[in-house]
């Protein structure tokens, strides 16, 4: 009797083992879904296929365990197919981070060279553009220089001498005739390079003060002076220099340059001076003092 | 002849159920490399930044070693067998857990600062006229 029973017991084991048709199991197809849903991840079946494989072959025993209808395998293997399916798509979602950032460096490193070189070119093309101002500004220069080099070697041309009212230009006593204002003919060299002058910088005035020696009286010899004056003034005018340009004054035996007791000296102070304004056209002031 | 066969049917049976047992009780074996494999996961896994960045798995990790020591001591095999597997997957998940969000971290970090990059790179001054 106890020996039948033993073996009806060893005959239903052997048919629940052997049965083929497995009972619908939520945990099972939890883990089914989870194997599933990792397949379908990118990032699992390119970063962490290997644990794919595992979670299948868990999936696997808990499919074959349920067909034996071993329940607590089946739940066992279900859940381990299920943390599997987790893990691969935890390590994949890793693992894709992580590429993201390395392949990122690369451009961040671009974007920072392509910065500093742009940096580079800018503080390169700032530094050309300082040197432009910086060269202008030379050049500008060195143009006022050349400038007043020229205007002194004009002014040198034209025996001009300086002094506190400006570059003077003294025409002597031969270029008149004793007593009278007429300019002689030797004088046109001078006032053609005076009127070249002038001409070329039509910024600057003219002041033409006349001068006699001691000889004769004040009046006669201020008249002479003026009239000499005057004449250098048409003469400037008839050369096409605007009269507004040119003032006159007659000093008739005042600030002599030189002794009036001898003849020589006598001569030097028959003279006509032109004084040269400066290029800003301001007035030239009146002779004063010695 | 007849109570000789049906015997010998028995015998064949109750043999069939004592193999059927004993297969049972091979793949059941005292499982201390099950179990030392899940503590060196455990312990991998704490030290890993899983207790502050994957909080719920690495519980759930602990409670089963605990359990899986547990079975253990009382000789129950089996059981001992499953937490000890349950604790060595849930241990791996808790790092691998932890890894992703530090990494989700790092690349969100990464890209706000590309962002910036790109922005300010845009944004940089023109070349001087």
């Amino acid at each position: 009797m106890k020996t039948k029973l033993l073996t009806g017991m060893g005959l239903a084991l052997a048919l629940g083992a052997c049965a083929s048709v497995p009972q619908p199991n939520a945990a099972l197809e939890n883990a089914r879904a989870a194997v599933q849903t990792a397949e379908a991840d990118p990032n699992v079946t390119r970063y962490a296929p290997l644990d794919l494989d595992v979670a299948r072959k868990d999936l696997n025993n808990a499919d074959n365990a349920a067909m034996h209808h071993q329940d607590a395998d089946v739940a066992q293997s279900a859940y381990l197919a299920m943390q599997n399916a987790r893990l691969a798509q935890a390590h994949g979602a890793a693992k894709a981070d992580d590429a993201r950032v390395a392949s990122g460096q690369v451009e961040r490193d671009q974007i920072m060279l392509a910065a500093r070189t742009r940096d580079a070119n800018n503080a390169n093309m700032a530094a050309a553009n300082s040197r432009q101002v910086a060269d202008a500004a030379l050049s500008q220069r060195d143009q006022a220089n050349q400038e007043t080099a020229r205007v002194q070697a004009e002014l040198d041309a034209l025996k001009a001498t300086p002094t506190p009212r400006g570059m003077v230009l003294t025409l002597g006593d031969v270029l008149f005739d004793t007593g009278r204002a007429e300019l002689k003919s030797g004088a046109s060299r001078t006032l053609d390079q005076l009127t070249q002058f002038l001409t070329e910088h039509p910024d600057r005035r003219v002041q033409i003060d006349g001068f006699t020696d001691s000889v004769g009286t004040d009046s006669y010899n201020e008249e002479l002076s003026q009239r000499r004056a005057n004449a250098v003034r048409e003469a400037l005018i008839s050369r096409g220099i605007d009269s507004s340009r040119i003032g006159t004054e007659g000093y008739g035996k005042s600030y002599p340059v030189a002794d009036n007791n001898d003849s020589g000296g006598r001569q030097l102070n028959r003279r006509v001076e032109v004084v040269i304004g400066g290029d800003n056209g301001t007035p030239i002031s009146p002779r004063t003092g010695g | 002849m007849l109570m000789g066969l049906s015997n010998r049917a028995k015998g064949a049976s109750l043999c069939t159920a004592i193999a059927l047992c004993v297969a049972g009780c091979a793949t059941t074996p005292v499982p201390n490399e099950q179990l030392a494999v899940a503590k060196s996961s455990v312990q991998r896994a704490e030290a890993s930044g899983a207790p502050e960045l994957a909080p719920v798995e690495m519980s759930t990790a602990r409670q089963e070693l605990a359990s899986a020591e547990k079975a253990t001591a009382d000789g129950m095999a089996q059981p001992a067998r499953q937490w000890a597997e349950k604790a060595n997957v849930d241990a791996q998940l808790a790092e691998a857990t932890a890894r992703e969000r530090r990494s989700h971290k790092a690349a969100a970090e990464f890209d706000a600062s590309m962002a910036a990059l790109r922005q300010e790179s845009q944004r940089s001054p023109q070349p001087a006229q």
